[in-house]
């Protein structure tokens, strides 16, 4: 065995024997992260949108209330979902080493999963307009907005997207009464929800939404 | 040599904060005076690869912190305590430090030791489990000091260390900085000259974005020899110094 060889069976044998990660730490970690950005606060703000929307849902509305109700409950999660960026430590966390961008993709995915399915788990057998396609649609729409919002204004700023969005959103569907009609696939809320350009749009602003998050973080005002 | 910088230059907008620096320093305590608005602070952030450089070159550690592999070693070898430290103050003293020892990516079964470590070192062993809302000024800066220090950083940035902490505190922190300065590279920045004379090895003051003295204590405290203004002979050197420049 040639002394190169010797060093590439000791060196695959230290990969092989190199203890790994213990899971704890990792969970541990996320615990940590999850706590530092209001992740708990976040959940109940979810939860309390899919209980709001499923009271909501029990009353008799028109067919232009029954949409755009549903767009209310979904932008107020989209918004707890993007506030959690915001980062309380700023430089000292930012420069300690490579787990932030996985936990702020980690965060992020999570809750915006957690939000589309307790809204549509609210909407199940109660009428929701658009139904769960529409709803997990919006979410991850508006939560794209409110994550790009935070990479350029902060976190604190983030719930700004999604708001105003909102009253895009309503402008869109009073304009399918009052026309001319908006049917840029821009404003999905006021699309069907099997419309293929709304889903692009909206899936397009969420993945730019996420990729800024995970690499850059929101924007740190104190830091800049 | 843990630090070599040359030519670094960070400009934001119009404004140059840090124009064309030259350092250099290997282990020991390395202060960096000068007036607000100095630059010191952005020289600070640079280091700490929180913010690139406009132009120049910077090594650290004998690493390029422009190269992303490179840059990752940097950070598990570094300590950071900013100007102003942010918090969630839900945390104890105890998470606050764990969590950034873990996020330094320090060996699991290490972690709870060096915390426990840390904390003890800044002399806030008794409120490990007291919740950052609940710390005065002074105790919340000593937990920052503890989040630097908690991965034994080979090179640590220490952006005014000292603000808010009381004379016996300071003392006692002086006494840290020569202890950890005596294994890494330990950059302080700070308003306080007398923290300068007690701690470090070497000094360099800034003024306007430039370096423009460097030397030890005892050869900026001598520049101030027969110079009016200051009380401690170091002050009356600062003074002298940046009186120089500025005619």
């Amino acid at each position: 065995m040639t002394a190169d060889r010797v060093r590439e069976v000791t060196a695959a044998q230290h990969r092989k024997t190199r203890p790994a990660r213990p899971p704890r730490a990792g969970v541990r970690l996320a615990r940590l992260y999850a706590a530092s950005r209001r992740i708990p606060a976040a959940v109940a703000a979810i939860a309390a949108c899919a209980i709001g929307l499923r009271i909501a849902l029990a009353g008799h509305w028109d067919s232009y209330g029954a949409l755009q109700l549903p767009l209310v409950f979904e932008a107020g999660a989209a918004a707890a979902i993007t506030v959690t960026t915001a980062s309380p430590h700023g430089d000292p966390e930012r420069v300690a080493g490579r787990w932030l961008p996985f936990l702020r993709l980690a965060a992020a995915l999570a809750l915006t999963a957690a939000a589309a399915s307790a809204l549509a788990a609210a909407g199940t057998g109660a009428h929701l307009a658009g139904g769960t396609l529409d709803a997990l649609r919006n979410v991850a729409g508006m939560t794209g907005i409110g994550l790009l919002c935070a990479a350029a204004l902060g976190g604190g700023l983030a719930w700004a997207g999604p708001t105003g969005y909102l009253v895009l959103g309503a402008y869109g569907l009073y304009t399918q009464w009052h026309g001319p009609a908006l049917t840029t696939p821009w404003i999905w809320p006021a699309r069907p929800p099997h419309d293929l350009g709304a889903a692009i749009c909206a899936g397009l602003v969420f993945t730019l939404g996420i990729a800024a998050i995970t690499v850059r973080g929101a924007r740190d005002p104190a830091g800049e | 040599m843990n630090v070599e910088i040359t030519g670094l230059t960070r400009r934001f907008g119009r404004t140059t904060a840090v124009a064309g620096v030259d350092l250099r320093a290997g282990p020991g305590v390395f202060g960096l005076l000068g007036p607000n608005g100095a630059g010191k602070t952005s020289l600070l952030r640079m280091m700490a690869t929180a913010m690139p450089p406009t132009s120049g070159r910077l090594r650290l550690l004998g690493r390029d912190p422009g190269r992303y592999g490179q840059r990752r070693q940097i950070r598990r070898r570094l300590g950071y305590l900013p100007q102003n430290l942010g918090y969630y103050p839900g945390f104890t003293v105890a998470e606050f430090v764990e969590y950034f020892a873990l996020l330094k990516e320090m060996p699991a079964a290490r972690v709870q030791a060096a915390v426990r470590v840390a904390v003890e070192r800044v002399e806030l062993g008794g409120k490990a489990k007291a919740r950052l809302r609940t710390l005065s000024g002074g105790m919340l800066r000593r937990v920052g000091i503890a989040q630097a220090i908690v991965n034994e950083p080979e090179l640590l940035l220490l952006d005014e260390p000292t603000a808010g902490l009381d004379p016996e505190q300071r003392v006692a922190f002086r006494a840290l900085l020569r202890d950890l300065g005596r294994r890494a590279t330990v950059v302080v920045s700070t308003h306080l000259v007398e923290d300068v004379g007690a701690a470090c090895a070497q000094v360099a003051l800034m003024d306007r974005g430039k370096i423009v003295f460097h030397g030890t204590p005892a050869d900026l405290a001598a520049r101030g020899e027969g110079h009016g203004i200051g009380d401690a002979p170091l002050e009356r050197g600062y003074s002298a110094v940046l009186t120089g420049v500025r005619s």
